[in-house]
């Protein structure tokens, strides 16, 4: 097999590699394996699960899908050809395709690389009729036949009579011409899409930066949605692997607010995690596993085309928090303690929503500020007052909160507190929440 | 070809939201939220905080009673299932003041942005999920990243706004509403620099409302520290026999 410019230096197949060497000095060879042609296949089929559930293997590289239930899904032929057509070339296959009534007639004329639109068997007839007796690669002695007989083409082979071929060319041929004209059924085997998600990919150079290994993830990711949506699954947490060439993996997991199952939104996600990641060592192979996945909630489409433009809430969050952190995209929960320090709790996103909040601990009555420093300021007294930006004038009766022994002592808690509070009022209009313990006055909230 | 004009009648011209008469108020196309306030919505392009645009408010000194401008929009948006995000806040929310303004927290979301104040910002505003979007971006937020900013902001359905220092209120910005906050001893004023329609003539005065506790009624003003030292601790600490 060689690539287009090697074409172009004279390099066929079946040459020796000396040969070949000699016409492209710079030839780069690499040896067929099989099993990895047979797990691309694979991940092929997975990933044309999004178009169709019904997806054949015609190994060693064939792919059949049968588009004829999901025309109308699409939008026609020619749209889902297109799609489909679009897809391979992002994840950088260059597949010969053709749609036909008959599997094998498909198959005969993608190899062919015609591009052959063939809707009804009359077209079908005429496209196969056409065809040379080489497509169908029949065993070489087949062949060797059909070559003395002077039949060249597949439609002058189908007008010869069938019973004196049987004879001469055994029953295959001539059964694969009626399986292809469409007369008799020609069922395919198919590709049972599997249990669990867990695709390897090598790469085909070693790479250094983060960012380059955005490509392999899209191919894998572009898979991953097709077998989602070929399972009726959402997936919620997925694993990248690492592999370095060093041998060592290192994991990178992606956690989704919501299970999802669309393409862009992984990739968005992926994009933002890859541009933080730094790479320990070069990366040989990537993997991707889903952990954890659910069942689809089926949902209608939109009567008319009234979907909210942008991604939304819980996909937009997803990447902001894969490039601040976890810990810098949260929601606050009230907590039931009287100390102010302690009444506000940060929580995930995710996990939030599927709390009940509950309520404060302090009664309404009491005024409360919108802001509280991250702890308390201390502040100076001038002639008996606190002073912040100018002496304040305390505008409320003393508030007492107090106590707190249980977690005293604990790391990073507020422990047992006694202090009066009061609302305040600097000449510059600034409200303060100022409290006053045995060590002086501080700031602690602000009204705004 | 012809050569006439269409005949566009001049009501239809003057009804577009991006057309208006220098004598009125723009009318937006995009919904405005009241400001629970009826004077100063009177003086607001489409009677209420706009959405779907970008809103600076420039504040020389925090903690003034600037929030209480914004509380009620934002309880009413989040109480009809909204949500909303501060960027960047330049303090730790209070949950329970907070609960008190009618703002449901699971959706109130905390983006501690650091130098990714804009982009968040701009994030938040472009996926449209979400109703209402503070930001304090601090003094580094540059023009272009303003501009950005209102493209995100444009056409959403969402409240933004942006608070930054009065500092910048002679410097151009690309907000269609820009308003300067101060306050005095009994009220709050609200300036307002820029907006759509007519140009601003005068000075709102609020009284502070919802969020700042109010002498008089139930809070006495005190003259000083009315407050005994606090007993020392290991005094109080030990047990009555």
């Amino acid at each position: 097999m060689a690539d287009a410019e090697a074409m172009a230096a004279g390099i066929v197949p079946g040459q020796k590699l000396s040969t070949a060497l000699g016409l492209l000095p710079g030839l780069a060879t690499f040896e067929r394996d099989t099993a990895r042609e047979q797990q691309a296949l694979e991940s092929l089929a997975c990933w044309a699960g999004r178009f169709t559930p019904t997806v054949s293997l015609a190994p060693p590289n064939e792919l059949l899908l049968e588009i004829g239930g999901c025309l109308r899904l699409f939008g026609g032929i020619q749209a889902i050809v297109s799609a489909v057509a679009a897809g391979c070339a992002e994840q950088a296959y260059t597949p010969g395709w053709a749609v036909a009534p008959t599997a094998l007639a498909a198959r005969w004329l993608a190899r062919q690389g015609s591009g052959a639109l063939c809707a009804d068997l009359t077209s079908l007839h005429a496209a196969l009729s056409a065809l040379p007796c080489s497509a169908p690669a029949w065993a070489v002695e087949v062949n060797g036949r059909l070559e003395s007989f002077g039949v060249r083409q597949l439609g002058a082979l189908r007008a010869m009579p069938a019973a004196g071929l049987r004879r001469r060319l055994g029953n295959e041929p001539v059964d694969d011409l009626a399986r292809a004209w469409g007369e008799i059924p020609d069922p395919q085997l198919a590709f049972v899409f599997p249990e669990r998600f867990a695709l390897n990919l090598e790469l085909p150079s070693r790479v250094e930066q983060a960012e380059a290994l955005l490509f392999a993830g899209q191919r894998l990711f572009a898979t991953l949605a097709g077998w989602l949506s070929a399972r009726q699954l959402r997936v919620r947490r997925c694993t990248l692997r690492l592999t370095h060439d060093d041998g060592e993996a290192s994991d990178l997991s992606l956690g989704f607010a919501e299970p999802a199952s669309e393409e862009g939104r992984f990739l968005r996600l992926l994009r933002e995690h890859l541009g933080r990641l730094v790479l320990r060592a070069p990366v040989e192979a990537v993997g991707l596993l889903a952990d954890e996945v659910t069942e689809s909630q089926g949902h209608s489409a939109h009567l008319f085309d009234q979907a909210p433009e942008g991604e939304g809430t819980l996909a937009c969050l997803e990447r902001l928090r894969a490039r601040l952190g976890t810990e810098a995209v949260q929601v606050l929960l009230p907590v039931a303690d009287h100390r102010p320090e302690c009444a506000s709790s940060a929580q995930d996103v995710a996990s939030a929503g599927t709390k009940t909040p509950t309520r404060p601990a302090s009664p309404a009555s009491h005024v409360r500020p919108l802001w509280l420093l991250p702890a308390p300021q201390a502040l100076s007294e001038q002639a008996g007052r606190p002073y912040w930006h100018g002496p304040l004038r305390l505008l409320s009766r003393p508030e007492r909160l107090e106590s707190g022994w249980w977690d005293e002592g604990e790391q990073g808690a507020a422990g047992d507190v006694r202090r009066d509070y009061f609302v305040a009022r600097n000449p510059q209009g600034q409200w303060a929440w100022i409290f006053r313990d045995a060590g002086g006055w501080f700031l602690h909230g602000l009204f705004a | 070809m012809s050569a006439l004009p269409l005949p566009v009648a001049l009501a239809d011209v003057l009804a577009r939201g991006d057309v208006w008469r220098g004598d009125t108020l723009a009318s937006l196309p995009e919904a405005a939220i009241s400001s629970g306030h009826t004077e100063l919505d009177a003086e607001l392009p489409g009677g209420g905080w706009p959405c779907g645009c970008l809103t600076e408010l420039l504040v020389d000194r925090s903690s003034i009673g600037e929030m209480s401008l914004l509380l009620p929009a934002l309880g009413r948006l989040s109480g009809e299932g909204g949500w909303l995000a501060l960027v960047a806040p330049p303090w730790v929310p209070h949950a329970p003041a907070w609960i008190a303004a009618g703002v449901a927290l699971e959706r109130l979301v905390i983006v501690r942005a650091g130098q990714d104040v804009a982009w968040s910002t701009e994030q938040l505003l472009a996926c449209g999920g979400f109703s209402g979007v503070l930001a304090w971006p601090g003094e580094g937020v540059s023009a272009k990243a303003l501009r950005r900013l209102q493209v995100a902001a444009e056409g959403r359905p969402t409240l933004a706004c942006l608070w930054r220092p009065a500092q910048v209120a002679d410097a151009p910005s690309p907000a269609p509403l820009r308003l300067a906050l101060s306050a005095d001893d009994s009220r709050l004023s609200v300036r307002v620099l820029k907006r759509r329609g007519r140009p601003p003539s005068r000075t709102v005065h609020l009284p502070f409302f919802a969020s700042i506790p109010r002498p008089g009624r139930e809070n006495r003003v005190v003259a000083g520290p009315t407050l005994s030292l606090v007993a020392d601790r290991g005094l109080a600490a030990t047990p009555v026999a």
